[in-house]
């Protein structure tokens, strides 16, 4: 087949029909990605709004490396609360489904009194719990509102120092499990330990 | 004459092959979905606009796509639609977007939508593609909110989110309760249009069986006459 046969024969024309096609949804593409993008700002002024019902004010917080790092989870991202003064956390907790290598990811609102430029920071509970998302977690949904609002029903033992733990049947108060999802209740509960771990180290300046 | 052409398109859009209770077609997103009524509309019009915007695109490039490529073609079109739904829904709707999950990106392997651009739109005019497009996703939305009405009032209680009753029936919100209002919901559409398509017929065979007072009894040469003749009882032999 000489190039000229090539350039008139069906083979070609289906090629470059396909190349044209593509080309053209991929402009296409491309311009309304810029027409609908979703800045990071209005992607958390979103999340804000689902977890406290109407638009507040949220200014981030940095932390070192070291700060954001803890044995059972990470913290992804702190934020002040402008309007009620509490901090709101993002944190992901490990030791999920899957070999212990499932995660599950939290916002956790941590009530406070005071300012942490004054250093007179104190915890008064954990005032909500959303779930942002999961790796790994099949029976994710078997963590029902029941679960979530546990962590906001315990102020008085969150003030005397304690963490949550998914054990069935343990001996302490703050054993929050939830039937037929005990490795993702365990990570949840990781997820909001690092929040309380943070808080209580970093901006409380004690030890977690 | 052409409104006759598009309400036939329509119906057959939406009763004679209905894509979810005739076809059975696009069953993982009906299954999926359809937890809830509010889930289950948005799915449908979702894949409706898909639909839509797929069949007249590929209408109109019918005769420029060669048949050897048409499958990768029509693929590569609906993909694009699907992505700008995403990004659409997600920018002005994102609890829609949230709650449709993974089952949004799958539009695009729905099998409805390739096979109304394969068996419809690459066949016919635009705006004939239009109609079955709209037809066929107005089909999809009714049968997956029906399904979707059911499980949910047995599911969880409640009608649209309006929680209505105080008992739930865990079966109907798991796979298994889908397959089951599944399976019902097609028996009964499949006996009412079978009854409503039977007695069409029926009163369809008695006018051409008694000619009304006014008009001249039929000659046995003319055409009407010879199918009456081939009639008893109501029933077209």
């Amino acid at each position: 087949m000489t190039v000229k046969e090539f350039f008139k024969s069906n083979a070609f024309k289906s090629l470059a029909v396909l190349i044209c096609i593509v080309l053209v949804a991929g402009l296409l593409l491309a311009i309304f990605n810029d027409l609908l993008y979703i800045s990071d700002e209005e992607r958390l002024n979103r999340t804000l709004s689902s977890i406290y019902g109407k638009e507040v004010t949220a200014e981030p917080v940095e932390l070192t490396q070291e700060q954001k790092e803890y044995t059972y989870g990470s913290v992804n991202a702190v934020y002040h609360i402008v309007d009620d003064g509490n901090y709101l956390f993002q944190t992901t907790g490990t030791g999920g489904f899957s070999d212990g290598n499932g995660t599950v990811t939290l916002w956790t609102v941590i009530a406070c009194t005071g300012t942490w430029e004054e250093g007179n920071l104190e915890l008064t509970g954990i005032e909500k719990v959303v779930y942002d998302s999961n790796e790994g977690q099949t029976y994710i949904a078997n963590l029902t509102d029941r679960f979530y609002n546990f962590f906001a029903e315990n102020d008085d033992l969150l003030v005397s120092g304690g963490y949550f733990e998914a054990v069935s049947g343990g001996t302490g108060d703050l054993n929050n499990v939830a039937t037929g999802a005990s490795e993702s209740s365990n990570a949840a509960c990781n997820a909001v330990n690092v929040a309380l771990a943070c808080f209580r180290t970093v901006f409380m300046g004690g030890e977690a | 004459m052409n409104a006759g052409k598009y309400g036939k398109i329509a119906y057959d859009g939406l009763i004679t092959n209905n894509a979810t209770f005739k076809l059975v077609l696009g069953t993982c997103a009906t299954l999926g979905m359809s937890t809830s009524a509010v889930n289950s509309f948005g799915m449908g019009l979702s894949v409706t606009v898909v639909l839509l915007l797929s069949n007249v695109i590929i209408s109109l490039l019918r005769k420029v796509i060669p048949n050897t490529v048409r499958i990768p073609a029509f693929i590569v079109i609906i993909a694009t639609m699907v992505t700008l739904l995403r990004m659409v829904l997600e920018k002005y709707i994102p609890d829609l977007y949230d709650a449709m999950g993974v089952f949004l990106p799958l539009i695009v392997v729905n099998c409805v939508i390739l096979g109304r651009a394969e068996a419809f739109a690459s066949k016919n005019p635009v705006l004939d593609s239009a109609v079955d497009g709209v037809a066929t996703g107005l089909g999809l939305t009714f049968a997956l909110t029906v399904i979707g009405i059911i499980r949910e009032f047995l599911g969880s209680g409640s009608f649209f989110g309006m929680q209505v009753m105080d008992f739930r029936i865990g079966f109907f919100t798991n796979a298994a309760g889908a397959f089951f209002v599944y399976g019902i919901c097609i028996a009964l559409f499949v006996l009412i249009t079978n009854q409503v398509d039977k007695a069409r017929r029926a009163r369809h065979a008695r006018m051409l069986r008694v000619p009304s007072h006014d008009e001249p009894l039929p000659s046995p040469d003319a055409p009407d006459a010879a199918a009456a003749a081939n009639t008893t009882d109501g029933e077209v032999k």
